[in-house]
């Protein structure tokens, strides 16, 4: 008994040991929040893990490298700040990998530069940004407005309608049982996203590839275009919808065996035809890009 | 009383008549000056809540957009180039160079406030992009090349077709995109603060 407290007390006195050597530091700290609040989470580089919880209150547990000087928590009227500072000049070089559990209705901001973003049981409104950062999220239903240079973003839904907002450079977007309206905008990276029900889309890129699959409301309004990207949608639609594709110079297929026109003596194709009750409007535009229309199975 | 009036009422054959400068009965500046002092001092109590009121940059990013879209419209509906069919014989001589200026070229290229705003954001983009992590600054670097090749491929297909909506459609889009970007990657290399 008395060898295996030793050895208990040798591993901690090791362990403790082992974090001083490295630099490493640990910072914990709960301050009390309302349930509806917000929740403005800033970090240069390291990671962001935000989850919601039941508790009126926001808990911050750190683990912070030697580049980082120390973590400022406060709360004012509503209003709770958690800063990873670092010492000036320090450039990106300090880590902090942050855990932050938030009440659940909370609208919660997070500003990253290089540190990867997560966000999982958050009800209330995101605003995730990030440099070059990856984000993953997961939406319950309420607005999200994610930007990111070139950092990748996974976002996940269930399904609830929400109005989504996500802009990237370079980085590659992916979109699941997402639903409402959605604004999507990359250059160079792709933008791949599934829909259970859209009332508004509108997706653009320069030369990245958009992939939509998704059942579209009644009279919803789908609209996606590229320079040189791909367009590849798959929808359905209550009601139905007309659709008019545009190409300068890329080719245009469909599952629907219509047949594209060349609108006079000017290049480029075009296709236009109507779905069911023709309700919706889906159009899809490119100048070099292909396009393929089809009925979502 | 009347015979006041009735000398007010005495009809004016000339101007000359008219006293040149009538004199206040009682000097009016005291009072005005301290209002305008105190106006001042209103106005200067409320300008912190104006400053604040002050729209953030993606607003300002926005008015330009919409000037440029209506540089576009102008491009579109006023100039003869843009009207499919309406080919001046120069527009037609200069549609056969791929590196000459579109319709939409020139509303753009017209257009003071995207030019200031672009050239702003140009003149600081080298020392934006020094600030961002390397693996970001390459993958930024990539889109703006896409962006820069994008507008070049647009601009040749309108050099053939220069009354064509949708390619003049995708490059509104595309110098949009590139002041989207501009503006993400001069916010974004603020470290610390996020985009």
């Amino acid at each position: 008994m008395l060898v295996s407290r030793l050895a208990a007390a040798m591993i901690v006195l090791f362990a403790s040991a082992a974090a001083c050597a490295s630099g490493d530091k640990s910072f914990e700290r709960q301050v009390p929040a309302q349930a509806r609040g917000v929740v403005d989470i800033s970090n240069v580089s390291g990671t962001v893990v935000v989850t919601g919880w039941d508790r009126p209150e926001v808990s911050v547990r750190a683990e912070l490298d030697e580049g980082v000087e120390r973590v400022d928590v406060s709360t004012d009227h509503g209003r709770t700040s958690i800063k990873v500072i670092l010492p000036h000049h320090s450039g990106h070089g300090g880590d902090a990998d942050l855990r932050v559990q938030v009440p659940k209705d909370s609208e919660v901001t997070v500003s990253a530069v290089s540190a990867d973003v997560s966000t999982a049981g958050v009800a209330g409104v995101q605003r995730l940004n990030a440099v070059s950062g990856n984000i993953t999220a997961e939406l319950a239903g309420s607005d999200l407005e994610l930007k990111t240079v070139s950092g990748d973003v996974k976002l996940k839904g269930h399904g609830q309608p929400a109005r989504l907002h996500v802009s990237s450079v370079s980085g590659n977007v992916r979109l699941e049982h997402g639903a409402g309206d959605l604004e999507a905008g990359t250059v160079s990276g792709s933008l791949v996203v599934s829909l259970d029900s859209a009332r508004s889309v509108r997706a653009r890129s320069t030369s990245g590839d958009v992939h939509f699959e998704g059942k579209l409301t009644r009279g919803a309004d789908f609209d996606a275009t590229s320079v040189s990207g791909d367009l590849k949608v798959r929808a359905s639609a209550e009601g139905g919808y007309a659709y008019e594709v545009s190409t300068f110079s890329g080719n245009i297929t469909n599952c629907f065996n219509a047949t594209p026109s060349e609108p006079g003596h000017m290049p480029g194709h075009l296709l236009q035809g109507t779905r069911g009750d023709g309700a919706g409007h889906v159009r899809l535009k490119t100048m070099s890009g292909d396009v393929q229309l089809c009925d979502r199975n | 009383m009347s015979g006041t009036r009735g000398a007010d009422e005495r009809k004016v054959s000339s101007l000359r008549e008219l006293s040149p400068a009538i004199e206040p009965a009682r000097d009016l500046w005291p009072q005005i000056e301290a209002r305008i002092n105190a106006e001042r001092s209103t106005a200067a109590a409320a300008l912190p809540r104006i400053a604040r009121a002050v729209p953030p940059r993606w607003l300002a990013a926005a008015a330009v957009v919409a000037s440029v879209a209506m540089g576009v419209w102008i491009g579109r509906s006023l100039l003869p180039a843009a009207r499919p069919g309406a080919q001046s014989p120069n527009s037609a001589s200069r549609a056969t160079s791929a590196d000459a200026p579109t319709a939409l070229d020139v509303a753009y290229v017209s257009d003071p406030r995207y030019q200031r705003d672009r050239a702003a954001l140009m003149k600081t983009l080298q020392a934006r992009l020094a600030a961002l992590p390397p693996p970001a600054r390459a993958k930024v670097m990539a889109s703006l090349a896409a962006i820069q090749r994008a507008k070049q491929d647009l601009e040749n297909a309108l050099g053939k077709d220069p009354g064509n909506a949708l390619l003049q459609e995708l490059l509104v889009n595309t110098y949009q995109d590139e002041m989207r970007v501009l503006t993400d990657v001069h916010e974004a290399s603020d470290a610390g603060r996020g985009i």
